[in-house]
């Protein structure tokens, strides 16, 4: 008998803390078959439990090449990641997955890759990221550009220092300058004009809040990209993570198990702003 | 194989069951006058026609535990629920047994068998009862649901009697030959009408196309969101799962899911407050096309087995046949592009 939602138990191995309310856990499972046996897509999510609090879904921000171990970065904004964010070294929690369909990054080789990110939209790019700085070689030019709201909650800063060290084409922007700022100031898709791309034979992959995604591929569309070259992450609501609970319903797809990464050529036909 | 059995040996029947079994579901009133399913304990059952609540609990519970988690010095022991209490269901209408089969195709076909679901259904035994008259909202002809299946017994009243057609060999083992007797006699006929019709004709496809459709606002503008459209309905099983504290320990806890409803705003809620389907007009859409498109994509059916429940549950009467039949006979012109039109 089997039941697709049994969490299995992993033991939290360190804890980094990002900015003011993000944190990165590394984890492990327990059973150290189970994690020799791990593998991942970038852009997949797995169901972390916080045993008495509650289950939520997140995607894995670590390298799918290091599977020793699974990393995850998770903002502070409610009540089961605020209980996930007490917890320390040593502590276990549950896990299910990974689940939904990752960026098929085995496509895209040759191509140039724009990475566009909002906030924690970064996370499950960085995934992706790794997956091509790992195979640097048989990728064309990489940008990879980032936004957020303050200088305070610009993420991985490390990461982005050793991507500029390997001339991926590195630019971030923030809503709201500080006086040490000195990258951009604006929206996300105001980074598009300084970046060297023809839409041909490149690749765009997207994460971040809906109406960022949602002008980013407006934006987009207008440089001359096609949809089919263009992939983004979707958010919404999730319980089950393999088509149980149905909340995750975007008009006759599941984000779950036909996302989270989906084409915008599906996303185009999607009801993705319902009213 | 099939019998008969005499209307007054029928308690004697139902004692026999609760004697081998301990747990005998049936249909009867509950104490606020709306009929349902309950333990048998000699009470007057309802048999007029289906119930108002459907047999749905007795499968996927509107609360569920699924797992408990207990502490252990630093380190976590999660169990699964198991429920391996034998039952025997009496009195599920054919559009019920077919709300079974639907779920099955959901909870035992899709991923492999989701135990707190199987379990139940394979430790239960269903005796079906067929319906002679159609009932109040019913459309189970247009659904093709109108005939059991997938039940071990079916019982066909007939004036004084009980027409008895053993399905399978559990089921023919409840058949105590003092009271369930050998006939030769034809199976009743048991055609019903139902009153309301719907046209099922390429309807999934036909419905999305017709996301946009100006029924949908018009007919949701009387929406209550009060739920019980998707609370009597024997195939709405959307849920959210809960973590809660057992009361009075800090080391253990234990998971539900709890049956929730596209019919709300938090259905789609996520943190930062934003809501995917702020709108009635877009929650009334979700639950039909729900029923008629999306299972159908997915799983080969429709989720909905034609039983009218929600119809004749809804406050202000609602009716998805009504929505389904005014787009298939008027649908969007240029329905193609409805989708895109409106973004
Ligand atoms: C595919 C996917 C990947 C994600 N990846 C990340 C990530 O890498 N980093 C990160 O910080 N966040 C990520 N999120 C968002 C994260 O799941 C939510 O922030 C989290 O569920 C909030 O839970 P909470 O209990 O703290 O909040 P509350 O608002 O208290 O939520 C209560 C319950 O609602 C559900 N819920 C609330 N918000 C969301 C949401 N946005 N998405 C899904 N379920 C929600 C959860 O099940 C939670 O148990 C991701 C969401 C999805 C769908
Ligand atoms: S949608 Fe309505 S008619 Fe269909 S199965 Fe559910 S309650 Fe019955
Ligand atoms: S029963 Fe009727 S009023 Fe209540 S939520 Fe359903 S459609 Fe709306």
């Amino acid at each position: 008998m089997i039941t697709p939602e049994k969490p299995l138990l992993a033991e939290i191995i360190s804890i980094s803390q990002d900015t003011s309310d993000t944190k990165t856990f590394e984890v492990g499972f327990v059973d150290k078959k189970l994690q020799k046996k791990f593998s991942f897509m970038p852009g997949q999510f797995m169901m972390i439990s916080v045993f008495g609090f509650g289950e939520f879904p997140i995607s894995i921000s670590s390298s799918p090449y290091k599977t020793n171990s699974i990393k995850f970065t998770i903002v502070n904004v409610g009540n089961v990641t605020n209980a996930m964010h007490k917890l320390k070294k040593g502590e276990q929690i549950g896990l299910r997955g990974p689940f939904g369909t990752g960026f098929p990054l085995q496509k895209f080789r040759k191509k140039n890759i724009l990475f566009v990110s909002g906030g924690c939209g970064l996370a499950p790019l960085r995934s992706a990221i790794y997956a091509v700085q790992e195979k640097k070689s048989e990728f064309g030019k990489i940008s990879v550009l980032f936004g957020c709201k303050t200088p305070e909650n610009v993420l991985f800063n490390e990461d982005m220092n050793q991507w500029q060290k390997e001339n991926f084409n590195v630019l971030s922007t923030v809503d709201y300058p500080n006086k040490n700022w000195k990258g951009n100031t604006g929206v996300v898709t105001g980074l598009f004009k300084q970046v060297n791309f023809s839409p041909e034979n490149t690749i765009v992959m997207i994460c971040g809040p809906s109406v960022m995604i949602h002008f980013s591929l407006i934006e987009l569309r207008k440089k001359g990209f096609r949809n089919e070259q263009m992939f983004a992450s979707l958010e919404r609501l999730m319980q089950c993570g393999v088509g149980y609970c149905s909340h995750c319903n975007i008009g006759n797809k599941y984000s779950c198990i036909d996302g989270p990464v989906f084409n915008a050529k599906d996303l185009e036909k999607l009801p993705v702003k319902e009213n | 194989m099939n019998y008969i059995l005499k209307k007054e040996d029928f308690p004697k029947f139902l004692e026999l069951l609760k004697k081998k079994f301990g747990k005998v579901i049936v249909p009867a009133k509950n104490e606020t006058g709306a009929t349902c399913f309950q333990s048998y304990s000699g009470q007057e059952l309802f048999l007029e026609s289906r119930t108002d609540f459907s047999a749905k609990e007795f499968f996927r519970p509107a609360k569920e535990k699924m797992f408990s988690f207990k502490k252990k010095s630093s380190s976590f022991e999660v169990k699964s629920e198991h429920d391996n209490t034998k039952k025997v269901l009496f009195g599920i209408r054919p559009c019920g047994t077919h709300a079974l089969s639907t779920l099955d195709e959901l909870f035992i076909k899709f991923l492999g068998e989701d135990n707190f679901y199987s379990d139940k259904r394979k430790n239960t035994i269903i005796i079906a009862l067929q319906c002679n008259e159609a009932c109040e909202n019913g459309f189970c002809t247009s659904m093709g649901t109108s005939q059991a299946s997938g039940h071990d017994l079916l019982f066909i009243e007939r004036g004084h009697d009980f027409f008895v057609r053993a399905e399978t060999k559990q089921g023919t083992d409840l058949l105590d030959p003092t009271l369930f007797k050998h006939t030769s006699d034809a199976e009743p006929s048991s055609k019903i009408e139902c009153k309301n019709e719907l046209d099922i004709e390429g309807l999934g496809e036909n419905l999305y196309a017709n996301f946009n459709h100006s029924v949908w606002k018009e007919e949701s503008e009387r929406c209550l969101s009060c739920t019980s459209c998707t609370q009597s309905c024997p195939t709405c099983y959307c849920y959210t799962s809960n973590d809660e504290f057992v009361f009075g320990s800090g080391t253990e806890s234990e998971r539900f899911r709890v049956l929730d409803s596209c019919q709300l705003q938090r259905f789609t809620k996520v943190s930062g407050n934003h809501v995917f389907r702020p709108s009635r007009e877009g929650r009334l859409r979700q639950f039909v096309l729900h029923k008629f498109s999306y299972y159908k994509k997915y799983h080969g059916m429709h989720l909905c087995v034609g039983c009218g429940r929600c119809i004749t549950a809804c406050p202000v009467k609602i009716s998805l046949v009504d929505i389904a039949n005014k787009i298939q006979k008027h649908p969007l012109e240029f329905q193609k592009h409805s989708l895109e039109a409106k973004k």
